[in-house]
């Protein structure tokens, strides 16, 4: 059960971090909706779930934030990835692909059954 | 991971200003929401549907809000500290109990500090050399005698040292008393031979001057320790090259020892000289110390010189079959017996402590029934087992804590008591270092934090996993007395009933051995009566008649002294456990056994010793000025003596022959029959005992201790015998001036102190067990309450109630006497083991013992029981 949040938490954070490197800083409200544009409806019924996890990244150095004014004119508290979090990304992104890549291969037909 | 340790720091920063942060939290998920909605009217929704769009796709505000303050602090530290709010609340609330309970611990942690700081500073404390921990002292054993710590012969330990590969260093010392003469008084110091590289061994450098050199095994050259030559040179800086005479050997000083070296078993050294080689292999005389190469380990080195050993065995089989070794750490050795008896008294505290917890649980027990509601509606509210657990462990521990606190203050005061007690014991090495160091702080924690854990968890686990059906539905008078709660609250008590029981078993056992020695009449009268030893240089005193000369001399001006009664010489004093056995046959009869002889206890006595002592002569006569040289010998016995050699016709006029020299006999004649003395010490039987007249010739002995009866208290009388015997000759130390009752004292200090120590912790234990029992019983009448009155109105007497009460006190006690019995009957054989010289335990002392624990617990259940019986028959039942 905690397993399966420690992941969940994980890729989202990825994706959370991948989506501010994209999008410039942007509030709470606006990474769930660009996160659940992008991945279909994973996040659909739970925006809530953002939060402790922007939290965590906050706490960890790899973005900040401050309060801002949204374009109608609404405060909101925005959030940009720091230098830090840049670096974290492209690590975690490497390891994404390397873990992927091995699945994968993993699932792929097999070419030569020599 | 940088990311890691800063996200730790900020969530310790984040468990305060909660409420600035709660608001900005609720500002924010404000603003989403606002932003959503904005968004779905966009899309065409009607304000309500998309205010509900929002709600929904947020999910739970509340439950978002607490995994954010999860995340945000830290929730186990936030729950420790809320805990500890909240249980020190509850503490508050209930003085009696935290007191009682706080009290009760206090002891028990506080018995286990004092006995610990003791074990510290004794057993667990390096020895002051560097890296001690690779010393060790190499015993010879011998497989013939049984014996496991054997002195070593020095032939014995060339061979050891040049054949084994486990050692570094290795060196043989023995020590000796030496005396040291010129100056203004001639005394007896304890003096160490070694070979050289004793102190390369132990790695110790001289504060002055130099060790000895490897080729200066028979130089005359000596080092001083730090306190003598601070006393007999006043410290002089000039001292290397000075001499000094010992034993009527000059030696040349070559260098002084830093100030509190020390590292043989027993006084404090004051003079190192070189050993001379001894070459024989069947005398036995040194101890072998050695230091350990880094990787060997003591079992790998046994094993190393197991085989040295046997090829020894089979070189020189005629002394060295059985001999083998027995490698003990350097600070075991030092530390010997003392070891065992301190290691019986941490187990008798950790027995105290563990009724101390066994009661403070059955305490907290009892008052966590009474919360049973409460646990019980938190438990339905949602609280989880484990969070419950965690609440009763924290207020466990938070008591203990407070007790072990109070305990170390306890065992500040008491370790300074119990060194004071224990010194008079017996020597033990390092015991003045005992004092309250880090180790013993941390001991203390440790010790509280386990004992909260433990009494904690017997009570935590049952109480935090209630039946909520079955509490919430019980009436609230009921619910407190549930059934499983009664039986461990009764199972916690006979438990300490039966630990209390082996206390008091080992404690009886101590006591009776007590009273039993300080009922044996030494068969001499101890009052007023002064003992004198002499060392006589051996050089200066080798012919028996220069002794002589100063005996007489001595008995001669001692005894003109006003105050003194008479004054006598004796080889062996009473009680000092000194004997010589000697071999010796009877004219006209046969040996025991062929080749064997008949075997008694000789010493050697001047005239007048049987009356100086007032030791009563049954038969015959004593020593007197008739028995002179050449008189014939004369011998006195004592009645064990004469009821074993002659138990069918009188001693007086019998003869023995005894050798004195491989080739030489003297027959002697019994001249007297005196009563028996407890020569061996009070705790032993007597033994056949044959005096010789020290005017006669015999065998050689060393020196005479004086005896001086006087007239009042001897004590006074002691400078001016020191001062005669000082003006006879000069250069013979008079030393250890004692009274007579001081010697017997002396003997019956050790058992006084064991039986002190553990009585008082037997009674501990047993105030403790009673307080125990009190509270169940108590508590039990407390929730009978209400059906005590039933009875009384239905026709009950007081003497019915009071009964029905005792009745559960003395069921508990006498389960817990009987299976305490059993651990009782091991205690006392393990006693009888472990300290010499005690009484065999019987069935009386232990009945004696358990009579005495069932009557304080009559005591402790009557007590609440009278108050049962003074129930209100009416007051209760209107209460209902």
């Amino acid at each position: 059960m905690k397993d399966k949040a420690d992941v969940w938490q994980g890729t989202l954070a990825l994706m959370t971090l991948k989506t501010l490197e994209t999008m410039g800083p942007l509030h709470g409200y606006g990474i769930a909706r660009r996160i659940e544009q992008t991945s279909g409806d994973l996040l659909s019924v739970n925006y809530g779930t953002l939060y402790p996890a922007l939290l965590k990244l906050e706490q960890e150095g790899y973005i900040a934030s401050e309060w801002g004014v949204s374009d109608n004119n609404r405060k909101a508290k925005y959030y940009r990835l720091t230098p830090a979090g840049r670096k974290q990304l492209e690590k975690e992104a490497r390891a994404w692909e390397r873990t992927t890549g091995i699945i994968a291969r993993f699932f792929a037909p097999e070419e030569e059954p020599s | 991971m940088n990311g890691q340790l800063r996200a730790w720091g900020l969530r310790l920063s984040g468990m305060f200003d909660r409420e600035r942060r709660d608001q900005e939290l609720a500002e924010e998920l404000q603003s989403h929401l606002a932003l959503h909605v904005e968004d779905n009217l966009r899309a065409g929704m009607t304000p309500a549907e998309a205010r509900r769009d929002a709600l929904i796709k947020l999910g739970g505000v509340e439950s978002i809000k607490e995994q954010v303050r999860d995340r945000r602090g830290i929730p186990l530290l936030e729950h420790l500290l809320k805990d500890l709010r909240f249980g020190a609340r509850m503490l508050r609330k209930d003085p009696s109990f935290t007191v009682i309970a706080v009290l009760t611990l206090a002891l028990g942690i506080g018995a286990n500090t004092a006995i610990f700081s003791v074990v510290n500073a004794v057993l667990l404390r390096p020895l002051p050399f560097p890296q001690a921990e690779r010393l060790v002292l190499v015993w010879a054993t011998d497989a013939e005698g049984g014996r496991t710590e054997d002195v070593a012969t020095y032939p014995d330990f060339e061979d050891w040292k040049a054949s084994s590969r486990s050692f570094e260093g290795m060196a043989a010392f023995t020590t000796r008393g030496m005396t040291l003469l010129g100056g203004d008084q001639a005394e007896t110091v304890e003096a160490v031979q070694a070979t050289p590289g004793l102190f390369e061994t132990l790695r110790v450098r001289p504060a002055l001057g130099r060790t000895f050199r490897s080729e200066e095994s028979a130089a005359q050259i000596a080092i001083l320790s730090d306190s003598s030559w601070k006393r007999r040179f006043a410290g002089r800086p000039d001292i290397i090259g000075q001499t000094i005479r010992a034993d009527e050997t000059t030696y040349t000083i070559v260098g002084v020892m830093p100030p509190d070296f020390k590292f043989s078993p027993g006084s404090p050294e004051q003079l190192y000289v070189p050993l001379v080689r001894d070459p024989s292999r069947s005398h036995g005389f040194l101890r072998v110390v050695g230091r350990l190469r880094p990787d060997i380990s003591v079992p790998a080195a046994q094993a190393e010189m197991g085989i040295i050993t046997r090829g020894l065995e089979k070189q020189y089989p005629k002394t060295n079959a059985g001999v083998g070794v027995n490698i003990v750490p350097l600070v075991t050795a030092m530390v010997g017996n003392a070891r065992k008896v301190l290691l019986i008294f941490l187990g008798v505290v950790a027995i105290v402590l563990v009724i101390a917890c066994i009661n403070v649980a059955s305490l907290m027990s009892a008052r966590s029934a009474a919360r049973q509601r409460e646990l019980t509606v938190r438990a339905a509210l949602g609280a989880g087992r484990r969070r419950l657990v965690q609440q009763l462990l924290t207020e466990s521990s938070l008591l203990a804590l407070a007790g072990g606190a109070l305990g170390l203050l306890l065992a500040s005061w008491g370790t300074r008591l119990l060194v004071a007690l224990l010194a008079k014991s017996f020597p033990i090495p390092r015991l003045e270092n005992t004092h309250i160091d880090g180790w013993v702080l941390g001991f203390t924690l440790v010790l509280s934090l386990a004992t909260g854990f433990l009494f904690g968890s017997v009570l935590a686990v049952p109480a935090a996993s209630p039946d909520l059906n079955e509490v919430l539905r019980e009436s609230s008078r009921t619910a407190t007395g549930g059934v499983g709660g009664r039986r461990a609250r009764s199972l916690l008590v006979i438990a300490e009933v039966s630990l209390a029981l082996i206390l008091l078993a080992g404690a009886g056992l101590l006591l009776k051995s007590l009273l039993v020695l300080r009922s044996t009449a030494p068969g001499f009268k101890t009052e007023n009566l002064l003992t004198v030893n002499f060392q006589m240089p051996k050089d200066k005193f080798s012919n028996a008649t220069a002794r002589s000369t100063f005996y007489e001399d001595v008995l001669a001006q001692v005894g003109a002294l006003p105050g003194v009664r008479s004054a006598a010489l004796v080889a062996d004093l009473p009680m000092n456990g000194g004997s010589d056995s000697l071999g010796f046959h009877i004219p006209g009869r046969p040996d025991p056994t062929p080749g064997d002889t008949f075997s008694a206890n000789f010493n050697i006595a001047s005239p007048g010793y049987f009356r100086t002592m007032a030791i009563p002569v049954r038969a015959g006569r004593e020593f007197s000025q008739q028995d002179s040289a050449s008189a014939p010998g004369a011998i006195v016995i004592n009645e064990t003596a004469a009821r074993t050699f002659w138990p069918d016709r009188n001693p007086i006029g019998q003869q023995i022959v005894l050798p004195v020299t491989s080739d030489k006999t003297v027959t002697l004649t019994v001249v007297g029959v005196t009563g028996d003395v407890r020569q061996q010490g009070l705790g032993s039987a007597p033994q056949p005992e044959i005096f010789l007249s020290y005017t006669q010739p015999g065998p050689d002995w060393p020196w005479l201790v004086l005896v001086v009866r006087t007239a009042r208290d001897p004590v006074m009388l002691a400078d001016a015998i020191r001062k005669t015997a000082q003006s006879i000759d000069r250069d013979v130390p008079v030393y250890l001036v004692r009274t007579m009752d001081e010697v017997l004292s002396h003997t019956l200090a050790q058992p006084r102190v064991y039986t002190l120590l553990l009585g008082f912790f037997a009674a501990l234990a047993l105030a403790l067990a009673a307080v125990g029992l009190y509270g169940v019983v108590s508590y039990t009448v407390t929730q009978r309450m209400h059906e005590m009155g039933i009875r009384m109105a239905l026709g009950a007497e007081r003497g019915d109630v009071v009964r029905l009460v005792l009745r559960q006190g003395l069921s508990l006690t006498l389960a817990g006497t009987a299976i305490g019995l059993a651990g009782a009957l091991a205690m006392t054989q393990f006693l009888t083991k472990t300290i010499p010289g005690l009484q065999p335990g019987e069935p009386i002392t232990l009945s004696a013992v358990a009579a005495l624990l069932i009557g304080v617990a009559l005591v402790a259940s009557y007590l609440p029981a009278r108050r049962g019986a003074q129930v209100d028959p009416v007051v209760t039942l209107r209460y209902e």
